[in-house]
C-alpha cells in the first residue's frame, strides 16, 4: 500500500534547473512511467522519491506521511539501477541478502525471502556466482531480485533496460509487466523509451525541461497529447505537425495551410490565430475517385514496416508521413491527394504549445 | 606495376628479418640500460663477498677471489656501532616495530578519507583534497620544527608513539589521495544501491568498498612500508635512542671512524637493511604495476 503525492518539487545543480514545480499523484498499486528525453529530470526525480536525493523545496507524500529526512532504507522501496550496481566482490546469494542481513532478519527468514525471489526470477543455478560470471540479462535479473526481497510496497526502476540487447530487452519487458500484477504493489519506473514506457505503463508522466508537460494513461498520450513536446515525442514516427492560420468562412472556423485548407469540426479559436495542426500518420488515408483532398504533395520514399508501410510525402516543404496498407503503397501515383481523419485531428496554439481543445 | 609499388610490397622473409633486426636492438638496449642500473648493487654484492683484505688490495670492479659471507655475519651480528658491538641485527626490530603500526594506521585512515572524499558528499571536499595535495608537496623538512615542538608539548616526543604519528601525518596526504582516485573510479550507483539496503557509512566500507580495493591498498602498502622503512631523518630526530631503527644504526656503523673502515661489512649491512622493500617489490610488483595502472584509467 503506498500511494505517493509529489507537491512542487524543485531541484537544480548550481544554475541548472532540473525539476521545476513539478506535482504528480500516483495511485497505489499504479504502474507509473517517468518519460522523457535525456537531461529532462525524470532520474532526479526518481532519485527524491528514493530519499538519494534532497529537494530544495516542495515535498514528497507516503501515504499522506512526508518523508523529507527519511533514509532510503526507512521508505519501504525496492530499487534497480540501470548499471545493475551489483556487489562486485559478493555472491549472487550474498547480493541478494546483504539488504536483509542489515535488517537484521532471521537467518531462515532471509533464507527462504532469497530463494523465493530466485525462484520467481529463476536465477536459482546463479546464487553461487559472482555477478562478473553471468551475462547482462541474468545480471539485471538479481538486480530486480536484490530489490524484491525487500517485500517492499514500492519498487523503483531507474532505467533498468536500457543496458540489454532489443530482444532481452523485449522478454524482460514482459516479465516486469507481469511481477507488477503479480506483487501488487505501487512501480515507479525511469526510461527514454516510448516503447517500453505505453507497454508497461498504468499511466505516464512525460517529463521535458524539468516539467511535466503531461501525466495521462498511455491511450490519452497517444490520441489526445496535451503539448507540442508529447505530440512530437510520442510515436514512431511522431505526430506530422503542422502550421496553420484559423480563418473564419461564414462563421465555420478552418484552418488555412501553407497549401490549402483544413475543415476542423468544433476549432473555435479567434480569426488569426497562429496553430499547429497534429495528424498522426495513421489518421491519414488516400482519397477515393473524384473526393476532396486536405492535403496534396509528392511521394518521396516508401519504407515497408511489415504490416503496413510508412509512405513519406512532401506537401508544401514539409515532410509527412503517412500509414499505408503495403498494397495500397505499392501503386501509388508520383503525386497522392490525402484526407484526414477529421475527429483524430489535434490542434495545438502555437504560441502557448498547448492543446486547444475542440467543441465536439 | 611500378617500382615504388613494389618497393612496398616485400616478400615476407624480407620483413621476418626487419622485425628480427628490430627486436635485437631492443633487447640489447634494454641489456644496456638494465645492466647500467644494476652497476651499483652488482659492485654491492662482490665487496660484500670479499674478506678484508681482498678490499684493501683489489680494485672495486674485481670479483671476490673467495667469496663468504664473513662479512654478512659481522655485520649482522658482531660490527661495533659507537661503544656496542651487537651489529645491526637490533635494529631490525625497532624498525619492525615502528613500521607496522605507521602503515597499518596511515594505510586504514587514507582508504577512509579517500572512501568518504570519492564517495559522500563531504562538505568543501574539493578544498580538502587541495590542502592535501599541498601537503603531499611541501618538503617535510621545513615542517620537522614545528612538529617537534608540538610532539614535545603533547608528551610523545623521543619516543615510539612520536614517531608513529609523524610517519602517519606525512603518509596521509599522498595514500588519500592515491585512495581517492582509485574510489571516484567506482559507480556511485553501487553507493546508492547500499543505502537502500540500509547500510550505513562504516557498513558499505567494509562490505562493499574495502573488497574491491585489493590492488590499491598493496599499492598503498609498497608505498607506505619502503617509505617509513627508508626513513632516516625523521626516525632520527622522533623516535627517541631506544627506537632507532635499522637506517639510523646503518648511518651510525658506516660513520664509525675506528680503525680501518671495513667496507665489506658495510656493504653487507647496507644489502641487509635494504633487503625487506627490496623483497616486498620483487613480490608485489605484478600488483603494483596492475594497482597503479588501475587507478590511472579509472581516475
Amino acid at each position: 500500500m503506498t500511494q505517493i503525492t509529489i507537491r512542487n518539487a524543485e531541484r537544480s545543480y548550481g544554475a541548472l534547473k532540473v525539476l521545476r514545480d513539478v506535482s504528480l499523484d500516483i495511485a497505489d498499486q499504479e504502474f507509473a512511467v517517468l518519460l522523457g528525453p535525456s537531461g529532462c529530470g525524470k532520474s532526479t526525480l526518481l532519485s527524491a522519491i528514493a530519499g538519494l536525493d534532497d529537494l530544495q523545496s516542495g515535498e514528497i507524500l507516503f501515504d499522506g506521511q512526508n518523508v523529507a529526512g527519511v533514509e532510503p532504507a526507512d521508505r519501504d522501496i525496492g530499487m534497480v539501477f540501470q548499471s545493475y550496481a551489483l556487489y562486485p566482490s559478493m555472491r549472487v546469494r550474498d547480493n541478494l541478502s546483504f539488504g536483509l542481513e542489515t535488517q537484521k532478519l532471521p537467518k531462515a527468514d532471509i533464507r527462504k525471502r532469497v530463494e523465493w525471489a530466485a525462484d520467481l526470477l529463476q536465477i536459482t543455478p546463479l546464487l553461487d556466482r559472482k555477478p562478473s560470471a553471468l551475462s547482462g540479462g541474468q545480471r539485471q535479473r538479481v538486480a530486480i531480485g536484490r530489490a524484491l526481497v525487500r517485500e517492499a510496497s514500492l519498487f523503483l526502476f531507474d532505467e533498468p533496460l536500457s543496458n540489454l540487447d532489443a530482444k532481452l530487452r523485449t522478454e524482460m519487458r514482459v516479465e516486469i509487466k507481469a511481477l507488477h500484477q503479480r506483487l501488487g504493489a505501487t512501480f515507479i519506473y525511469v526510461t527514454h523509451d516510448q516503447v517500453e514506457a505505453m507497454t508497461l505503463a498504468t499511466r505516464i508522466a512525460v517529463i521535458n525541461g524539468g516539467v511535466i508537460e503531461q501525466f495521462a494513461t498511455p491511450e490519452e498520450i497517444y490520441n489526445r497529447p496535451a503539448s507540442l513536446f508529447v505530440a512530437g515525442f510520442i510515436g514512431a514516427p511522431p505526430m506530422n505537425l503542422i502550421p496553420a492560420v484559423v480563418r473564419s468562412d461564414a462563421g465555420q472556423a478552418y484552418a488555412q495551410l501553407a497549401d490549402g485548407a483544413l475543415t476542423i469540426p468544433g476549432l473555435t479559436a479567434a480569426d488569426g490565430t497562429e496553430i499547429v495542426v497534429g495528424i498522426r500518420p495513421e489518421d491519414l488515408a488516400l482519397c477515393e475517385e473524384g473526393e476532396a483532398a486536405d492535403l496534396t504533395g509528392k511521394v518521396v520514399v516508401a519504407e515497408l514496416l511489415g504490416a503496413d508501410t510508412l509512405v513519406w510525402i512532401e506537401v508544401a516543404g514539409q515532410r509527412i508521413a503517412v500509414r499505408l496498407a503495403p498494397e495500397d503503397a505499392d501503386r501509388l501515383d508520383p503525386v497522392v491527394r490525402l484526407r484526414a481523419t477529421a475527429d483524430r485531428i489535434s490542434v495545438f496554439d502555437a504560441a502557448s504549445t498547448k492543446r486547444l481543445e475542440l467543441t465536439r | 606495376m611500378t617500382a615504388a609499388r613494389s618497393a612496398r610490397y616485400r616478400s615476407p622473409r624480407h620483413r621476418q628479418s626487419i622485425v628480427r633486426a628490430q627486436h635485437f636492438g631492443l633487447y640489447l638496449f634494454l641489456f644496456t640500460a638494465a645492466l647500467f642500473f644494476s652497476i651499483p648493487l652488482l659492485i654491492m654484492i662482490s665487496t660484500s663477498l670479499k674478506t678484508a683484505a681482498e678490499v684493501r688490495a683489489g680494485s672495486v670492479f674485481a670479483l671476490p677471489v673467495e667469496p663468504g659471507f664473513a662479512a654478512w655475519t659481522r655485520a649482522w651480528g658482531e660490527a661495533c656501532i659507537g661503544r656496542t658491538c651487537e651489529g645491526i641485527s637490533a635494529g631490525l626490530w625497532n624498525s619492525v616495530i615502528i613500521l607496522i603500526p605507521s602503515t597499518v594506521l596511515s594505510v586504514g585512515l587514507a582508504a577512509l578519507n579517500g572512501y568518504a572524499l570519492s564517495l559522500w558528499n563531504v562538505p568543501r571536499a574539493g578544498a580538502i583534497l587541495a590542502a592535501l595535495l599541498l601537503g603531499a608537496f611541501i618538503p617535510y623538512q621545513v615542517m620537522i620544527y614545528p612538529l617537534v615542538r608540538m610532539a614535545s608539548t603533547v608528551g610523545i616526543y623521543g619516543s615510539l608513539p612520536g614517531i608513529v604519528a609523524v610517519h602517519v601525518i606525512f603518509g596521509i596526504p599522498v595514500l588519500t589521495l592515491i585512495f581517492c582516485n582509485f574510489y571516484k573510479g567506482l559507480p556511485p550507483e553501487l553507493i546508492k544501491a547500499a543505502r537502500v539496503d540500509g547500510a550505513g557509512f562504516f557498513r558499505i566500507f567494509r562490505r562493499i568498498v574495502l573488497p574491491m580495493s585489493g590492488n590499491i591498498i598493496i599499492v598503498a602498502l609498497i608505498l607506505s612500508v619502503t617509505g617509513v622503512w627508508n626513513d632516516y631523518l625523521l626516525s632520527l630526530i622522533f623516535a627517541g635512542r631506544d627506537n632507532l631503527p635499522m637506517t639510523v644504526q646503518l648511518a651510525s656503523l658506516v660513520g664509525t671512524r675506528i680503525g680501518v673502515p671495513e667496507y665489506n661489512v658495510n656493504m653487507a649491512a647496507t644489502l641487509i637493511t635494504a633487503l625487506p622493500p627490496l623483497l616486498l617489490y620483487l613480490l608485489s610488483g605484478k600488483y603494483f604495476v596492475r594497482g597503479v595502472t588501475a587507478g590511472a584509467i579509472k581516475g
